[in-house]
């Protein structure tokens, strides 16, 4: 065995230039098959973490129906179990509880329809990035009991700045009674989604339990979780476990089922490109070996006239479609690894887009996973392998004397 | 024409290499095709699905209307505007639509809609309104008082089909606008927040609600082909040439949809561009080989007094020839491929909703984008990867050409 | 925090009256009475009045009739008279509920809590006016403004609403007479100062035992071709009303 892969790495060695081309032709192509991969799996990330962390969360747990009809009255039973629940869950990163309610907002310039959002903002800092973008003012910095946090676009339409009065209306729970309260902008954020910067006033959770008179319940509890590709699992006993009395606990591809579906469209995309990409690699492997074997068909052509047994022919020709099949995974492992890394840290922007009701908030970058670095190669190397057979078996068969007339 | 010939000849001396060469070069040039031919397939379809669906290829409105919308921005004479537009060439169709908000109450519930006046039998040839409802009917031709809700407008107050629904809204004059329907059906378009306020009205009973005398707030073209909308918007522009209306491609007026697609769509030329990379590498390789494994060959020409530049002129032929050939089979054989994939498609794992329809498989397109740029590709990749070879073997002493192995 | 359940904007917080018009003597100007007696004008336990709304907009002009009948602070019913596309419609609120009549097509229609803060008729009073009724006197804090020249018959005060008052307005500014401390204006300014719609007061009439403007007309200084006036061309304070005024029944017409 030894004396095989000597040999063939010797042959491959005589020639270096051409091992070398033949070598990165392969190796070029394992390094677009793992750049690719790591750019689809890159933009699955970003769109979900646009997705989630904007506001939504990974999961969200309600009461049981909440989602459809977001009953003022619909609030999430058993509260305090829950959360003490989550606080000892151990794939829980962060959770934020939340209240919302349909609500006019006055400005003495005009009025508009809101969402009203009460939030923890020590919590909800960990899940959303609203915080993050807060342009003017604060994200509930300091304790204003009437602190209120728009969007710019909202800002806009009342004609109002920070400091401003705004005063919000709304209905509450059980009694159907208007109540009303004073509430000053104390921060503007911008996220670039339009929704959210046009209908959400979000104030502390405690104003909004008061105006709507919920005592201490909530509607929503936003989760994070340590990995977020827990979400993405439906067999996972967490859903289970908290959709109890009463409760519903669902993660983002059933609260967005749009995304979801935009996401199997994409990887179905990228499977079928990828399939195609393996297809141009195939021939460059194919190509390369039978390049090879007719340079050396003379040489072939001795080695049988000296009384090399067929199979000892093929197993060398086998040997070296291996050490090039080797070679090339070096060279493309390593031309993937810097194409990749590189992109890594510039990163792709795609910032402002928005797609399937996400909108992409950060750079895109490409990331490393174990399977580039292993099914890929694996894969190159047995196809390299499989196809250096047909040559194997070629060479094996071939009568010496016509052999040794082919070389001009 | 002796080098040409000689050329020619050459290639088919050595069956094996030409072929895997023209191998390379057909394969590479057809998967190029595929791909092409794919992404463009299922995006236009994607984009064709969403505009034909529902908001049409070009929109037109009174100036300001899109920016913010308000039931005074109407448009006048739509009947006029409408068969000047039908006689642009392309053009497939257009309908006319009315926008306004109310209140709308079955029974004991009540909820906020959106009033939306159509011309049932336009909306139905051009953007198959019909085939959206998913319970009960479409309107009958004559404006009858029928309302067709969204689907979760119609679970909210908990409506069925026969069921009276009453809208209370604002008059264009002012006075307080009410009146009674009877739903006649139920739709679906996909869009579940539509849905959820979508209040159908015919044309005519819409715009006697409001108080609104035979006008308009959009009017919807469909084009015939989806390339064709740029031309076609130009020329509406300047047939109308009414500086108080608005003409909207679908770029515009579904601008997230369109920098949307516009992304996934240079995502794929990254990918693309990979493709063409590889397939010109393989040709390098093949043709880098080819030429190196002649060298003796060459020696010999050379020996005998053959010019320079001659050897060159022949080995550029060769690669140029086989390029052809493998340009020839493979369009061939990409047009079969993607003639078939454009009819059949490719089903999908599991079928996927977007804005109202139902995808099921991928199909691809043929178009001039998908030979083209793999034929240049192909052809220009080869005969540049040539020019380096050819030159090196056109400048080897022959001396050093013989010796070699 | 105050919760109110009135609705229909100004046509009831003008409904609602208590006090005959005070006539002080008038050397002392007692700021606060004044301001009392704005606040109480129109305010009552039970009242019966026939108004007059005309709306003003740059696209379109109308003028309703109504009828409208209240009782406390609870219960409210409204028939409109003119013009005929209206005519024979009918509100009734009791508590936090609310319902339309529509003669036209006889059905009666329950107004959810989202709709009933949001505007009715195009008419120019905000939410602040529609749901929320403040106390000038409970809830503000006022100062004589001297006068300017050439007013001399006129009082002006500035009323500053208490801290975490929800009304969008900094300050408002009344203007009285001086002889009866009748309100001739008021003008809504917005934080930075700005005035953002004046509500004019006119045609003092005499309604059984109370004197006052039978004219409001409310202008807003951020919209062009906008205004809302309200004429009262009957009020009642001392007629009993029946019960069953406000039921369903009734505002079927029967």
């Amino acid at each position: 065995m030894r004396l095989y892969l000597k040999l063939a790495v010797r042959n491959l060695l005589r020639n270096k230039r051409r091992s070398f081309i033949a070598g990165t032709a392969i190796g070029i192509g394992l390094a677009a098959l793992i750049f690719t991969d790591a750019l689809m799996v890159g933009m699955e990330r970003n769109m979900i973490a646009s997705a989630t962390e904007s506001f939504m969360g990974e999961g969200q747990i309600h009461r049981a129906g909440y989602r459809e009809s977001y009953d003022v009255e619909k609030t999430i039973n058993r509260r305090l179990e829950v959360v003490s629940g989550l606080e000892h869950e151990t794939i829980i990163r962060h959770f934020s509880p939340r209240v919302f309610s349909f609500a006019m907002i006055t400005s003495p310039s005009n009025v508009s329809s809101v969402s009203l959002v009460g939030i923890d903002p020590d919590k909800e800092r960990y899940l959303s990035q609203v915080d993050e973008a807060v342009n003017s003012g604060s994200f509930f910095s300091g304790t204003g009991e009437h602190d209120l946090v728009i969007g710019n676009k909202l800002a806009e339409i009342l004609e109002v700045g920070l400091g401003d009065r705004l005063v919000l209306t709304v209905a509450q729970a059980y009694s159907g009674d208007l109540s009303q309260e004073l509430f000053r902008v104390s921060g503007i954020y911008h996220l670039n989604v339009q929704e959210m910067d046009q209908a959400m006033a979000l104030v502390r959770l405690p104003q909004a339990q008061k105006m709507l008179g919920l005592g201490e319940e909530i509607h929503e509890i936003a989760l994070r979780f340590t990995d977020s590709r827990y979400a993405e699992e439906a067999n996972l006993p967490f859903w289970r476990s908290y959709s109890q009395f009463g409760n519903e606990t669902v993660g983002w591809p059933e609260l967005m089922p749009d995304l979801k579906a935009a996401f199997d469209l994409a990887s179905f995309a990228t499977f079928f490109v990828g399939l195609i990409l393996f297809g141009v690699v195939a021939l460059g492997i194919i190509n390369t070996l039978f390049m090879s074997l007719h340079e050396r068909m003379f040489e072939f052509g001795v080695l049988r006239a000296v009384g090399t047994r067929s199979s000892v022919m093929a197993l060398l020709i086998v040997f070296e479609a291996g050490a090039l099949a080797a070679l090339s995974i070096f060279l493309g492992i390593i031309l993937g690894s810097l194409v990749t890394g590189i992109m890594t840290k510039i990163g792709i922007n795609y910032v402002g887009i928005e797609f399937s009701g996400v909108t992409f908030r950060k750079l895109l970058y490409p990331v490393f996973q174990v399977k580039q670095f292993v099914l890929y190669p694996l894969v190159v190397f047995v196809f390299t392998v499989l196809v250096g057979l047909y040559p194997a078996i070629f060479a094996a068969r071939m009568s010496p004397a016509k052999a040794m007339r082919r070389s001009f | 024409m002796l080098t040409l010939k000689m050329a020619w000849r050459n290639i088919f001396r050595q069956k094996r290499r030409t072929v895997l060469s023209i191998l390379t070069m057909f394969g590479g040039f057809t998967l190029s095709a595929i791909s092409i031919g794919w992404a463009d397939g299922t995006y236009n379809r994607i984009i064709d699905m969403f505009t034909r669906n529902r908001l049409g290829h070009i929109q037109i409105h009174a100036r300001g209307y899109l920016d913010r919308p308000s039931i005074y921005k109407w448009i006048k004479d739509y009947q006029k505007i409408g068969e000047e537009i039908q006689k642009i060439q392309g053009v497939e169709a257009w309908v006319p639509r009315l926008y306004s908000a109310g209140l709308a109450s079955v029974g004991d519930k009540s909820a906020g809609a959106r009033i939306i006046g159509i011309d049932p039998e336009r909306e139905t040839a051009a953007t198959r309104f019909d085939k959206k409802i998913i319970q009960g009917r479409s309107f009958s031709p004559k404006p009858s008082h029928q309302a067709i809700l969204g689907k979760g407008l119609a679970r909210t107050l908990k409506a069925k089909t026969d069921d009276q629904i009453v809208i209370v809204s604002q008059g264009a004059d002012g006075s307080i606008a009410n009146d009674l329907y009877t739903i006649v059906g139920i739709t679906e378009s996909g869009d579940p927040t539509q849905d959820l306020s979508s209040f159908f009205l015919h044309l005519k009973d819409a715009q006697d609600l409001l108080v609104l005398d035979s006008v308009i707030h959009e009017m919807a073209v469909i084009v015939s082909k989806l390339g064709q909308v740029s031309r076609i918007t130009q020329q509406i522009r300047t047939t109308l040439n009414d500086p108080g209306l608005e003409v909207s491609p679908w770029q515009e007026f579904g601008r997230s949809f369109f920098v949307a697609m516009q992304a996934d769509k240079e995502g794929n030329w990254i990918m693309l561009f990979i493709v063409v990379l590889i397939v010109a590498i393989g040709v390098l390789n093949t043709v880098l080989m080819t030429v190196l494994e002649r060298t003796r060959e060459y020696g010999v020409m050379r020996a005998l007094g053959t010019g320079r530049f001659l050897v060159f002129r022949l080995i550029v032929y060769e690669v140029a020839l086989m390029a052809l050939i493998g340009m020839v089979i493979g369009f061939g054989l990409s047009l079969l491929i993607n003639h078939q994939l454009s009819i059949h498609g490719i089903a999908m794992p599991h079928a996927f909703r977007y804005g109202g329809v139902e995808f099921t498989h991928y199909y691809t397109e043929i178009n001039a984008r998908s030979f083209y740029i793999p034929a240049v590709t192909v052809f220009f990749s080869a005969l540049l990867v040539s020019i380096f070879p050819a030159l090196r073997a056109a400048h080897i002493s022959p001396a050093r050409a013989l010796r070699t192995h | 925090m105050k919760t109110n359940r009135t609705f229909l904007g100004i046509i009831l917080t003008m409904i609602f009256s208590m006090f005959p018009t005070a006539s002080t003597p008038a050397e002392v100007i007692d700021v606060k009475e004044i301001v009392h007696q704005v606040d109480q004008l129109y305010r009552s336990d039970f009242s019966y009045s026939e108004v007059e709304m005309e709306i003003v907009t740059p696209h379109w002009q109308r003028t309703l009739s109504m009828q409208a009948w209240t009782q406390g602070m609870d219960q409210t019913f409204i028939r409109i008279t003119a013009p005929d596309k209206e005519k024979g419609m009918a509100t009734l609120r009791i508590k936090n509920e609310m319902w339309n009549y529509l003669p036209k097509t006889n059905k009666v229609i329950k107004i959810p809590p989202s709709m009933m803060m949001s505007s009715w008729m195009g008419s120019d009073f905000t939410n602040d006016d529609l749901v929320k009724e403040f106390s000038l006197y409970d809830d503000f804090s006022y100062q004589l403004i001297p006068s300017a020249k050439g007013s001399e018959d006129t009082i002006l005060i500035n009323c500053i609403p208490r801290p975490d008052l929800p009304i969008v307005w900094h300050n408002i500014v009344i203007a009285g007479r001086k002889e009866d401390h009748l309100p001739v204006w008021q003008k809504y300014y917005d934080e930075k100062g700005q005035l953002m719609r004046i509500l004019n007061y006119s045609e003092v009439k005499k309604f059984g035992t109370r004197t006052l403007p039978a004219t409001m007309e409310m202008i807003p200084q951020n919209k062009e071709g906008h205004k809302t006036v309200i004429r009262y061309l009957a009020l009642d304070f001392d007629r009993k009303i029946n019960p069953e005024v406000f039921s369903l029944r009734h505002l079927r017409g029967d």
